[in-house]
């Protein structure tokens, strides 16, 4: 198997852009990705997205690629609901790994700010049961509240303590100019936002938004040729639970989560004590909470009561979303893995334009519904 | 949904015979052991709350039905997610007995009125 390094990397802003088109900001971020990389030309264009169809567009990467001037470059979709970024970047890797492909660009995009807040928030509750969950009218932000008041419930854990999350994320996110959200907020902003779906808060949400994020992947040997600071993409794995949560385990664990680290730390022989950086899918507050865990950077039950001691911010090790995170970078939904991966990658180059880290081995964590599809990537200078 | 009338009115799961385990939803193979050597079982039609949620803000299709509670119940053969009627958001608790009553969901976006099971608070006669 060939090494694969991420070479260039390019993102829009994230936020609502009623003005811009799928295709204009996938653009955007692929023009960028590519010039970071010292103008290599993709032979595959990867596209990542969960709910291109509420536009009535599917079909991406001929869209995509023909729209930037790769006509008769080889490519597809890849679709993982909010995990899709990820699971695009597991098969951008496997194209380079195999020999199949020497240059490939991963494209994640969603563009959502057309569609009414009940629309988008039914085309999210698609990456549940359809058949078993549907039916009950439970939203994805209601599934995520039923994990949330479980572990609160399960480890003693305080409101505040929860609240201690989204705070940390606007602290961090406030300096991203990519950030959707930037203002910084207080823990008692959140425990006096609206309830979105108790016990659930505005403030434990994260925006849906529009973005396109690209990177660009080769082989080791033309990563040397064409670019003084490849990344390595050490190790990626991705794990399945079920879509459904009545038949899990366990509710206050992803399984998909640690088994997806397990398989990623595995291939990289690193361990969660190696990571300098990392960036978790916090839909809401708990999914960061819980992840933490999962990964292996707390005890279980401990995260939340962690984060309000003040661990995990800059100056720590690891240090978690300096982004903002999805809570306040925002959350581009099939594009979201792709965002974490190009943080990343530019936190171990040193030119993340936000709060800076360094370091030398970087993780990203992609979630797909309530932790049913999830792809965890490790990265390395 | 029409094809799901049976498995959303009786509340069936799925039993494992090779290693004995039960869930819900059904399945074709069971999630522990992968074996296909599974039966469908009735999943009763009382149990417990382990955990609930009440929806503010609805999907689509469900504006009229809002604020929804929405619970995890035990049944004791499996858990079930399901709606809870007949009771207000600020009297549900964890651990509280309900059972399952048929009542209808929202109006399918293609038009179809479901039927499924909901579950109400245990009524004591004392
Ligand atoms: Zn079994």
């Amino acid at each position: 198997m060939s090494k694969v390094y991420v070479v260039g990397v390019g993102m829009s802003n994230v936020g609502r852009f009623y003005e811009r088109s799928l295709r204009d900001l996938a653009a955007e971020a692929l023009f960028k990705a590519i010039d970071d990389s010292g103008n290599l030309t993709p032979e595959y264009v990867v596209v990542s997205n969960m709910l291109s169809s509420q536009a009535e567009q599917e079909n991406l990467a001929s869209l995509i690629a023909d729209y930037c001037g790769l006509r008769g470059s080889s490519g597809f979709k890849v679709e993982a609901a909010c995990g899709s970024g990820g699971a695009a970047v597991l098969v951008g890797y496997s194209l380079v790994a195999s020999g199949l492909a020497k240059v490939v660009a991963v494209v994640g995009v969603e563009k959502l700010s057309e569609r009414t807040t009940p629309e988008v928030a039914r085309g999210l509750a698609y990456a549940a049961d359809a058949d078993f969950e549907l039916p009950y009218g439970i939203s994805f932000s209601g599934l995520n509240a039923l994990v949330m008041r479980y572990y609160m419930m399960k480890y003693n854990v305080k409101r505040e303590e929860m609240s201690a999350w989204p705070v940390l994320m606007h602290e961090n996110g406030y300096y991203n100019p990519y950030a959707h959200l930037r203002m910084r907020i207080t823990v008692d902003d959140v425990i006096k936002s609206p309830v979105i779906a108790d016990p659930i808060r505005l403030l434990d949400s994260c925006p849906i938004s529009d973005g396109a994020a690209a990177v660009i992947l080769t082989s080791e040997e033309l990563a040397r040729k064409y670019n003084d600071t490849p990344v390595l993409i050490a190790g990626i794995g991705n794990a399945l639970d079920s879509t459904d949560i009545s038949s899990r385990y366990e509710l206050d664990t992803f399984l998909a989560s640690k088994l997806s680290a397990e398989r990623a730390f595995k291939l990289a022989k690193l361990s969660p004590k190696d990571v300098d950086v990392a960036e978790l899918h916090d839909a809401y507050s708990i999914n960061g909470v819980v992840t933490l865990e999962d990964v292996g950077f707390a005890p279980k039950g401990m995260g939340a009561k962690l984060v309000a001691e003040g661990r995990f911010r800059i100056g720590d090790k690891p240090v978690i979303n300096p982004s903002g995170g999805l809570k306040s970078r925002g959350h581009p939904v099939g594009a979201t893995g792709v965002y974490q991966v190009c943080e990343v990658v530019m936190q171990l180059r040193g030119d993340f334009p936000g709060v800076k880290v360094g370091g030398e081995v970087g993780l990203t964590q992609n979630i797909g519904g309530v932790g049913s599809n999830i792809t965890t990537i490790i990265l390395r200078r | 949904m029409w094809r799901l009338k049976d498995i959303l009115l009786n509340l069936v799961g799925t039993k494992c015979l090779n290693c004995g385990h039960v869930f819900y939803p059904p399945k074709a193979a069971c999630p522990k052991c992968s074996s296909r050597n599974v039966k469908k079982v009735s999943l009763g039609t009382s149990g417990k709350v382990i955990t609930y949620t009440v929806v503010n803000v609805p999907i689509e299709g469900f504006e009229s039905m809002s604020p929804l509670i929405i619970a995890l119940v035990d049944t004791g053969g499996g858990k079930v997610l399901t709606q809870l009627t007949n009771v207000k958001p600020d009297e549900v608790y964890v651990g509280m007995e309900v059972e399952a009553t048929v009542r209808r969901s929202a109006t399918t976006l293609d038009g179809y009125v479901p039927y499924i099971i909901k579950f109400k608070p245990k009524e004591r006669y004392s």
